[in-house]
């Protein structure tokens, strides 16, 4: 019910924003997602070249905004990833955001 | 002076006689005797050596200092650097020693010769026990995929390692001892202020508990806080209980609440805070959410409506809300620690974080504080990815707002029984034990068999492990090196504790860490434990230069962070970015965004409801078997009114039976007019299956088998006060 | 000024935790089933709404008297005043585990202790206090509900709080006043709880002819054979076990 929620709203917030976008972000997967952020972003966002960087460190308003323009990303022109990867990496970060139902645990 | 001299002149004359009647008895020595008694004034060299230690008798991880002599603990005293726990240590704590030594301590690992529960074991070398382990675990991710497989840990400075093998090895089935304790509160709490509070009772000046127990079931800092703001700062305690336990006693005001009322009571302080206006309206205006709908809300909860509900007169009821609202924002409802008692118990905390929400205490002296910087780091891991796996937890998806990383035990068990939607066939178990803590045994057992591997590492065998297959010895928390673990003391500081071993680990216990590393090794993972705990910790404390010499020489490191105004200049972690009174995603999601109260069903005629309740020498199934504590609680009673007892022609010892719709037990009665005449009570923790806890098997009654296993809905947190009980005279 | 160990109390403060008890029976190595040290409870009916507020728990543990009736009592001279410190000493040398002290402590602070056949009691944890230490169940207390230290020393917390008090400082008085150095600030908690000295007829005898006592050798050494007989008959299994944890268990026998 929690996920589907989850759905429901970033769905509707998506809509909502009328930001026009690539493809649709939510409702992907958000355990593959954690895999997809350690694998290929954790290596910068570790506090050394990128700022140390957990879901729990914005809200899912702020996440949806970060990753309605990705073109504003400054890492993103290096991404290699398909859009399914980016929407299970987007959903990780919304599903344990700080304002979440299950804020990710300090990291 | 007459008296001393005649009773000198006495004794010198004895001395003088040689007083062989001493020496025939073989008694010590005359002068050594002598010189114990004048060494005392002055200052000596000690027989012992002082180690630094954190205590492991319950969950709270009070600093202590242990004396050691020979290689021997010889006593374990408090930490005075410690602030977080007031420089003190507990009964509990101070029998840490009877923890360690205990006889009953498992030695080697055990293998399952008999059926579950037989209590056949066999005594096998440890990488045998580490081979069968993997092997098994394997076999399970084979037939199940690596969901088909359950992790369960305890609070423990290694359980995070438990966690990491669970994710290292693919399942997303990991249950901690949250959701047989306190999930539906941190809930509530956490959907209302936006994170878990920490309650300032230090510098508060009005403090109403209810549901939580604080001078009787734990010793914590808000235990001797809230003493010092009574006894030094003249705070006001109001407490709200069943029972009249000792919190009872030491309040202003006592009142023995009917069970499952409690946020009626609070609707109506509401009630009574919004109607006559005794809120700050800047505050509420600039900081919550909801206000309005709140007040509609309230209107008909009314004192009097509560009074009928509750059992507490309305014109009391009136008054405590006006007195509270008087000392905000230096005042609260405690937001307290206790495990849910109904299947709305989300919504009952709610409405205590509610009340708080209006008394404007967040993050200000006297009311409730956000986390502080501790500044120990995260130490993340890359794990694996498995895409031949189910999609979600087995619990996922049934109650709408469980924590993610704490899951739910009582959902999990029923999903396990009804293999829904998947099979669980392995269980790795690592200090816990809910075969002792979750409501229904019967259950539990259940699931055991439905198990094909079940694996336990604890230091003694408690009931979990009694049902294993194969059952590992850990170390105790004074043999072993932990990773470093941050903690928070209400006002009093934010720190980092380490434990480093004060004494060789006896028989051939070995730390989880260890075993996990073994397990990991044997099914290919060793990649994810390529590490020692120095090292972890050194990762850990990357942020805090020095701050690992000054836990060697304090035995704790204070980060000076803010106290209070946390909060200053930044938004609550809630959709509205403010306290949420109306909770909009609980809108959103179908569920009451405003508390809403139904009445709970009373007992049936001749029936009682069965309450739980904690105490300072018992933590749960954990500490029954220790010789110290076996001292102050050797047994378990019933309490029982004794209007209902003098019915029931039960009078103060009698042996009666309880039974509920899931189990019966036998237990001794303790007429007492300490409890309401509804209700009954236990302490938990005793009567073990485990026949190698000497002291709590075929002692007392174990309430596990009496509790019928509902559930909260929202949280899925065990439901603990559902139970309907009889109780008959048993006769002897 | 000489010295007088003592402890000053807070019984509002207590919250009935035992954790002093736990950590006295640690320390001392005190037997199962026996107790240095305990905390009495107020057991009046509970009663719904506003209370009294009276301390409702009184950690308690010899008092280390000024008028000692248990030295009175022993007919060794095992049980004595140390003229320097204040404190009740017993020595354990001496110590015949007659028994006759037991009774004569109003208190019941003794007992005889079931593993050395020989009286017991608080002693002030000397070997911690030696390692700069407090008595463990000071050091221990969650609320500091105990204050320990030399009542004469202004300097030290017990000896401030003594000055500081002084007029509201109460003493739990026995039916046998032997002036106690336990001293509780303010309401001491639960009280009358505490008896009567209860000397044994021949060491009342013994005491008033305590002029003659060197005279009278024979007799007083028939004594010590009497009660060493006593003792041996005695074994461990009847020992005055003091009171339980929470004090509800006084027993006076010996």
């Amino acid at each position: 019910m929690h996920r589907k929620f989850m759905i429901l709203t970033a769905a509707a917030l998506v809509l909502g924003m009328s930001v026009s976008m690539a493809f649709a972000l939510g409702g992907g997967n958000g355990r593959k997602g954690k895999f997809l952020y350690s694998k290929n972003c954790r290596s910068c966002h570790n506090g050394g070249t990128a700022a140390d960087l957990s879901p729990a460190d914005r809200t899912q308003a702020e996440w949806q905004a970060t990753f309605s323009d990705m073109g504003k990303i400054k890492c993103s022109g290096d991404w290699t990833l398909s859009d399914e990867d980016i929407n299970d990496i987007y959903t990780y970060l919304y599903d344990y955001a700080k304002d979440s139902p299950s804020p990710a645990k300090c990291s | 002076m007459a008296q001393t001299s005649r009773t000198l002149s006495r004794r010198e004359f004895f001395k003088a006689s040689g007083l062989l009647a001493a020496g025939a008895l073989g008694g010590p020595a005359l002068l050594g005797g002598l010189r114990t008694a004048q060494a005392a004034t002055e200052t000596m060299t000690p027989a012992w050596d002082s180690r630094f230690g954190v205590c492991d008798m319950c969950f709270n991880k009070c600093g202590l200092i242990a004396r050691v002599e020979n290689g021997v603990v010889t006593k374990l005293d408090p930490n005075p650097k410690f602030v977080k726990s007031r420089g003190m240590l507990c009964a509990r704590g101070n029998a840490g020693i009877s923890h360690v030594y205990d006889p009953d301590r498992l030695k080697h690992p055990l293998l399952r010769k008999g059926g579950r529960g037989e209590g056949k074991w066999q005594r096998i070398p440890w990488d045998e026990a580490l081979d069968m382990a993997a092997q098994k675990m394997d076999e399970v991710r084979e037939k199940y995929l690596p969901c088909g497989h359950l992790f369960t840990a305890g609070t423990d400075m290694q359980s995070l390692f438990v966690e990491r093998l669970a994710e290292a090895y693919g399942s997303f089935n990991l249950t901690s001892h949250e959701s047989l304790c306190l999930v539906s509160g941190s809930r509530a709490f956490l959907d209302t202020f936006g994170e878990v509070p920490f309650a300032d009772v230090l510098h508060s000046k009005y403090v109403i508990m209810v549901g939580a127990n604080r001078f009787e079931a734990l010793v914590t800092p808000d235990s001797m806080d809230l003493m010092t703001a009574m006894r030094e700062h003249g705070c006001k305690l109001v407490t709200l209980d069943p029972r009249y336990t000792k919190t009872a006693a030491l309040s202003d005001e006592w009142y023995p609440i009917r069970p499952g009322t409690d946020m009626a009571f609070m609707l109506a302080l509401a009630h009574v805070i919004v109607g006559e206006g005794l809120y700050d309206p800047q505050w509420i205006e600039e900081k919550t959410y909801g206000m309005e709908q709140l007040r509609e809300h309230v209107k008909p909860y009314t004192p009097g409506f509560a009074a009928e509900q509750c059992g507490i007169p309305a014109e009391d009821i009136a008054r405590i809300a006006r007195e509270l609202a008087a000392a905000a924002p230096a005042s609260m409802v405690y937001p307290g620690r206790r495990s849910s008692d109904y299947e709305d118990s989300t919504q009952i905390r709610r409405s205590f974080a509610i009340v708080n929400g209006l008394l404007g205490n967040w993050d200000r002296p006297g009311g409730l504080l956000g986390a502080r910087a501790v500044g120990l780091k995260g130490v993340p891991y890359d794990a694996p990815w498995y895409d031949d796996n189910h999609d979600d937890r087995i619990d996922a998806g049934k109650v709408p707002m469980m924590f993610e990383h704490e899951g739910s035990f009582m959902v999990t068990r029923d999903s396990i029984l009804a293999d829904d939607p998947y099979p669980i066939r392995g269980w790795f178990v690592y200090k816990t034990n809910p075969m002792a803590t979750a409501p229904n045994r019967a259950k539990t057992i259940e699931m055991m068999h439905k198990m094909d591997f079940v694996t336990v590492v604890d230091i003694a065998m408690s009931d979990t492990a009694w049902y294993a297959d194969l059952v590992l010895p850990s170390q105790s928390y004074l043999e072993r090196i932990d990773p470093c673990s941050g903690l928070q003391g209400s006002s009093a500081c934010a720190c980092v504790v380490k434990r480093d071993p004060v004494i060789e680990p006896l028989y051939e216990s070995r730390p989880l860490f260890d075993i996990v590393k073994g397990i990991a090794g044997r099914l290919d993972l060793g990649e994810y434990f390529d590490f020692t705990i120095e090292q972890f910790r050194e990762k850990q404390l990357a942020d805090l230069p020095g701050a690992d010499g000054i836990m060697d020489r304090d035995g704790v490191y204070y980060n000076p962070s803010k106290v209070y105004g946390i909060y200053d200049g930044l938004v609550y972690k809630t959709l509205s970015q403010k306290v949420e009174l109306y909770n909009q995603r609980y809108e959103q999601m179908g569920i009451d965004p405003l508390p809403v109260y139904t009445p709970p069903v009373q007992p049936p005629a001749n029936q009682f409801r069965l309450v739980v309740g904690r105490n300072a020498l018992v933590t749960q199934g954990s500490t029954t078997n220790n010789t110290l504590l076996h001292e102050f609680v050797p047994t378990n009673t019933l309490w029982l009114n004794p209007g209902p007892a003098g019915k029931l022609g039960i009078a103060d010892g009698d042996l009666v039976e309880v039974s509920s719709a899931v189990g019966r037990q036998a237990i001794r009665a303790e007429v007492t007019d300490k409890i309401r005449e509804d209700t009954v009570y236990m302490l938990t923790g005793f009567n073990t299956l485990s026949t190698q806890q000497r002291l709590a098997h075929g002692n007392g009654a174990s309430i596990a088998e009496i509790l019928d296993g509902g559930y909260d809905t929202v949280t899925g947190n065990a439901a603990l006060h559902l139970t309907f009980v009889t109780v008959t005279r048993k006769v002897a | 000024m000489a010295r007088q160990l003592a402890m000053v109390i807070d019984s509002a403060k207590c919250m009935d935790c035992k954790a002093c008890v736990a950590a006295c029976k640690v320390a001392n190595h005190t037997p199962e089933g026996q107790w240095r040290n305990w905390i009495k409870l107020d057991d009046s009916p509970p009663r719904p709404g506003a209370s009294n507020r009276k301390a409702r728990f009184q950690p308690g543990a010899c008092m280390h008297c000024d008028n000692p009736t248990c030295v009175a009592a022993c007919p060794t001279g095992a049980t004595y005043k140390d003229a320097e410190t204040g404190e009740v000493v017993i020595d354990e040398g001496l110590c015949i585990g007659c028994g006759n002290c037991l009774p004569a402590c109003p208190y019941h602070a003794r007992f005889r202790n079931a593993e050395k056949r020989k009286a017991d009691k608080c002693n002030y944890c000397p070997e911690r206090r030696s390692a700069g230490l407090d008595p463990a169940c000071v050091d221990t207390c969650p609320t500091k509900a105990r204050v320990f230290g030399d009542i004469n020393d202004p300097q030290s917390e017990a000896g401030r709080l003594y000055l500081a008090n002084k007029e509201r400082l109460a003493r739990v008085v026995a039916a046998t006043d032997t002036k106690p150095n336990m001293f509780y600030l303010g309401d001491p908690g639960p009280e009358h709880w505490a008896g009567e000295a209860v000397i044994p007829a021949s060491m009342v005898a013994l005491k008033q002819s305590a002029p003659l006592i060197k005279g009278i050798v024979a007799l007083s050494g028939l004594g010590v054979l009497v009660m060493l007989g006593r003792q041996l008959l005695a074994g461990s299994g009847d020992s005055h076990s003091g009171s339980g944890p929470s004090g509800d268990k006084e027993n006076t026998d010996a």
